[in-house]
């Protein structure tokens, strides 16, 4: 059986550095900290961690309000980094409604903020004819998936893999194989997440958070790094547009790369550690399904988070399967984690590094951790050529993702 | 409450909740055709004008036969007077 070739030809983010795909990488290039102390936090008993890397959300009453009633705060970034990717890929109005375009977008759950918001209105007096009638399809898990969708008038395939910080990349590879096996000619992709003190508890009571910054915020995360602490919470949205080649090339496309190689699976294992011996046989898998070699890739955009259990099980599979030679970094130190939006956004930073030939470092790395050594940690800016590049993507629950994309030199 | 009360108070709601400018807020306003209001806007509504007036109108069967601004502000009015019976 014979699978169609899979390309990306659209790009729209909206993240902690900016609302588009040029805020986000000029951040980068700036070596930018997003992070930021939220204050508000301190009234939340027994929360440790003070810091975050918001997103400024603007202009969303440009979303018509039909449209945006149904909206939480996840849905709302969804949409408007699905509208800078269609934009991006110049799809029409007649592609989106065609029935061949899906829509495969994701988050860790429904809008954590509408969620909350719901509890609080029905709680005091266990008194539910106060919800509004929209507040169910904010909390909904398939809230982003579904509003883009609504939105666009998309009529394709609609679905949404939520698996935590795996959900951009899950979501990206469904949309991957729905082009590739015939199902759809194309897939608008990824993620999106919400900021709020629940989300961000749920890793402090773990004590999963960075909390030795609170005062210091821009020196926080610090993936790979020895005086990492933690995790810190980000919010955002990426989007890409997948296509399938022959489509793209007769429409003219501008193609950022091609999708080679995807894996996902589970650990078996732990709900919450992650597992090297699961993640090198993702990764081994990915690179197998993509028919290369682990040393014809360039250039590793790590999961990384800055937890010590997480980095340690990471360099230790990178350096398993590629040594010391291939460079890696993670994105976590600009932006903190955006979780179910993370794979898709640090895929398009990392699309943008192939196509300048320009590795961002990890910010806030100074000295990798003894755990962490024996990898080629890119800590400062490295001007290199980037033929093939491969994104991990780690979540909640063991599960693991990994995506290869190739320069395409159509 | 007096009957500017009402008009006003009402205004208020479909100004807030829905977004839709004061121009368009007069009694014969179809709120569907006219004001765009639809089957999920009519439950918000509900819970809006309940908030607003102190009232309770869910299970109200006349809920069903408002078509127009001008009838909201008389079914509350109405309401309103059975309240203070």
């Amino acid at each position: 059986m014979s699978f169609r070739k899979v390309v990306i030809t659209g790009l729209g983010a909206i993240s902690p550095l900016g609302n588009s795909v040029g805020e986000l990488i000029s951040g980068l290039e700036g070596q930018k900290s997003a992070v930021e102390c939220i204050a508000e936090w301190e009234n939340y008993k027994g929360m440790r961690s003070m810091v975050a890397a918001p997103v400024r959300l603007e202009n969303e009453k440009l979303i018509p309000r039909h449209n945006r009633r149904s909206m939480g705060r996840l849905s709302i970034f969804a949409t408007q980094a699905a509208q800078e990717a269609i934009k991006d890929a110049l799809l029409s109005s007649e592609d989106l409604t065609s029935g061949k375009l899906g829509c495969i977008i994701s988050s860790t759950m429904g809008s954590a903020e509408s969620i909350a918001e719901a509890f609080e209105i029905m709680g005091p007096g266990k008194d539910l004819s106060l919800l509004p009638s929209t507040k169910f399809f904010q909390c909904i898990s398939h809230s982003a998936a579904m509003n883009v969708a609504q939105y666009l008038g998309i009529t394709g395939v609609v679905m949404a893999p939520c698996s935590a910080c795996a959900s951009a990349l899950q979501s990206i590879g469904l949309g991957y194989d729905l082009i590739r096996l015939g199902r759809q000619d194309l897939t608008i992709c990824g993620g999106a997440e919400g900021l709020h003190p629940s989300v961000v508890g749920s890793f402090d009571i773990l004590y999963a958070t960075s909390s030795n910054y609170n005062n210091t915020p821009k020196n926080t995360p610090r993936p790979f790094d020895v005086k990492r602490d933690g995790l810190v919470c980000g919010e955002g949205s990426g989007i890409l547009v997948l296509e399938e080649y022959e489509h793209a090339r007769k429409r003219g496309a501008k193609i950022y790369a091609e999708i080679i190689g995807y894996n996902t699976c589970g650990n078996g294992d732990h709900v919450s550690e992650s597992n090297r011996d699961a993640i090198i046989s993702c990764i081994r898998q990915s690179i197998a399904s993509s028919g290369i070699s682990a040393q014809d890739i360039d250039y590793i955009n790590a999961h990384a988070t800055a937890t010590i259990q997480g980095d340690k099980e990471e360099a230790f599979a990178i350096r398993e399967i590629f040594g010391g030679d291939t460079p890696v970094s993670s994105l976590k130190g600009y932006m903190g984690h955006t979780l179910g939006a993370s794979g898709a956004i640090e895929l398009i930073a990392s699309l943008i590094m192939m196509q300048k030939s320009r590795i961002y470092p990890t910010l806030n790395l100074q000295e990798p951790d003894k755990d962490c050594q024996g990898i080629n940690h890119v800590m400062k800016l490295m001007d290199k050529s980037i033929n093939i590049l491969l994104k991990n993507c780690f979540a909640f629950g063991g599960i693991n993702a990994t995506l290869i994309c190739k320069k395409c030199l159509a | 409450m007096t009957q500017e009360d009402v008009i006003r108070m009402t205004n208020e709601v479909f100004a807030d909740s829905f977004e839709i400018p004061k121009e368009k807020l007069v009694p014969e306003a179809n709120i569907f055709n006219d004001l765009g209001l639809d089957s999920l806007d009519i439950v918000d509504l509900v819970v809006a004008l309940q908030k607003k007036f102190g009232v309770v109108i869910r299970s109200d069967e006349r809920v069903r036969t408002i078509r127009s601004l001008g009838d909201i502000y008389q079914f509350i009015a109405t309401i309103n007077k059975e309240m203070n019976k």
